[in-house]
């Protein structure tokens, strides 16, 4: 299975990067990793490059917050990622914030995994999850 | 016979014979071929060569034109486009596949389409859509290098297509060397093709390059004849097209790494075989009225035929090929021209206009469009040392 990442916006937070990779290798994702100081648009076009079924977008200083209100309008010019597992990790806000606010601003604007200030194995282990149910509910319907 | 080497520039207007110690120039006579106007007008130095040491190479009507289809703007779309420019390509419009029927059909004859998206283990990156846009459109060549798993329903479905390999690497990094030496090879055998170019071969035995290749070639060296500050751009405003040659640290966008000098042929931009679409270009310019102003003209030199309607019409050339290359007009290529410490003009330009007609128009432009006093030193390649030096330094190549 095909996973685009990278960190979103002017953030070199270059290690977590590294690691984020490197985990998703071990879990047997094939990994397209896009570094750091990516822009949106560069994610979603790898996305359609490379045909991937995830885009895990990560985030340590917080620069998300700006850029996850522009997913849904840049995500709309795009006609072929619908199906695609959309998840976003890392310190999702400038200063500080709990979980309870911040999750459900990130849903709103798209994403289906939201990971604020979670450990990194726990958040590969939502995505599998989410992976297997998507994969069941196809057989099913 | 001479040992010597007799260099040949074939351009649109003029051309130019050079041998070790003398230069000369001269008007074609559209009546005739090029080879007939050459014979009559040089035979005599032509006699004194053998066809070994006879060296040409022609920018004649030279740039193919290209329309691109890619599938995202920041990978399949940026890299052939990439490629396209620094092969001497002029790009007349790129497409976004996913958007194609919003697009409106090019009237003119396409030189080369190229459909490039996907990652080798990608497939169905195309679709009907595709073919359906490609049956409206009249072209001469049309190259596909995208995934190579889409390879059999490209070849299904476009006749004649050439399929190169994928542009874009499974790290999803450009790959340029197949693209750019069929377009390479493409712009070469259109020149070679021209009729006209086809007669020289009865006058030489080598092969005949296009002058922007040949120019390029000459950069590095560009030091050996003139103090030369780096970074510099290089403009070759001709008859017919205008070439502009320009080191990489003046770009961050450039993905293409093997040379370190890019060139851009912009085919319908010049003085003579070009006056009316520069004519057209600069009534659409916004600052052109009061570039006029200040050259103290007005707007009716452009239906006049005489050496100032010339010159104004050269100093237009270099307001908006700058233009052209500034974050003024949203092209292929924004140059950091506040970086630039020369700027280097060659081409029938040089024996038209002085260096300080030439830094006028500069400073007019730095001044007006860049809001800046920056004011980088002009040289003049008055001698057309600098397509001499590349066409030695070609032939020694060999």
């Amino acid at each position: 299975m095909k996973v685009v990442t990278g960190v979103v916006g002017n953030d070199i937070h270059v290690v977590a990067n590294r690691l984020i990779d490197l985990s998703l290798q071990a879990r047997g994702f094939e990994v397209f990793n896009l570094g750091v100081n990516t822009y949106l648009e560069e994610f979603f076009d790898a996305v359609i490059e490379t045909g991937a079924d995830v885009l895990l977008i990560s985030s340590l200083n917080g620069e998300a917050e700006g850029w996850g209100r522009e997913v849904p309008l840049l995500k709309a010019k795009y006609k072929k990622l619908d199906d695609v597992i959309m998840m976003i990790g890392g310190n999702l806000v400038v200063g500080t914030g709990n979980a309870e606010d911040i999750v459900p601003r990130y849903e709103g604007y798209g994403f289906d995994i939201v990971c604020h200030q979670v450990d990194l194995n726990t958040g590969l282990d939502s995505l599998e999850a989410m992976i297997k149910e998507r994969h069941l509910e196809v057989r099913n319907n | 016979m001479s040992q010597e080497k007799l260099l040949i520039d074939v351009g649109s207007t003029y051309f130019k014979v050079s041998t070790k110690n003398s230069i000369e120039q001269h008007f074609r006579d559209f009546n005739k071929s090029i080879l007939d106007d050459l014979t009559h007008k040089c035979g005599q130095k032509l006699e004194g060569f053998d066809k070994q040491d006879i060296h040409i190479c022609s920018s004649a009507n030279g740039g193919l034109s290209t329309l691109i289809i890619g599938v995202t703007n920041s990978f399949s779309l940026k890299y052939a486009t990439n490629i396209a420019f620094n092969s001497g390509i002029n790009i007349i419009d790129t497409i976004l596949f996913q958007n194609i029927e919003e697009y409106t059909i090019p009237s003119d004859l396409i030189d080369v389409v190229i459909i490039t998206g996907g990652i080798n283990s990608n497939k169905d990156n195309f679709s009907d859509e595709l073919f359906h846009y490609l049956e409206k459109l009249s072209y001469s060549n049309v190259v596909f290098v995208g995934s190579e798993l889409d390879v059999p329903t490209i070849k299904e479905n476009i006749e004649n297509v050439v399929v190169l390999p994928n542009i874009i690497d499974d790290r999803l990094h450009i790959v340029e060397d197949s693209l750019k030496n069929y377009l390479t090879n493409l712009y070469q055998q259109d020149i070679e093709g021209k009729e006209d170019i086809k007669d020289l071969y009865n006058i030489t035995d080598n092969q005949i390059f296009s002058t922007p290749y040949v120019v390029n070639k000459t950069l590095p060296f560009i030091d050996s004849k003139y103090s030369v500050v780096n970074p510099f751009v290089l403009l070759d405003i001709g008859g017919a097209t205008t070439d502009i040659h320009y080191s990489k640290d003046l770009v961050d966008e450039n993905i293409v790494t093997e040379n370190e000098y890019d060139r851009l042929v912009f085919k319908k931009l010049g003085v003579y075989k070009s006056k009316q679409s520069l004519i057209f270009a600069a009534k659409n310019n916004e600052f052109v009225y009061e570039l006029l102003m200040h050259l103290k003209v007005t707007e009716n030199i452009f239906e006049e035929q005489s050496d100032k309607a010339t010159k104004i019409l050269m100093q237009l050339a270099i307001f908006l090929v700058l233009c052209k290359i500034s974050h003024y007009k949203k092209a292929y290529v924004n140059l950091k021209l506040l970086s630039v410490n020369s700027f280097v003009l060659t081409g029938g330009i040089t024996k038209v206009l002085t260096a300080e007609e030439i830094e006028n128009i500069i400073s007019f432009f730095y001044k007006k469009i860049l809001n800046s006093e920056h004011n980088p030193a002009t040289v003049l390649d008055s001698n057309y040392d600098i397509w001499t030096l590349g066409a030695e330094g070609k032939e020694t190549c060999q």
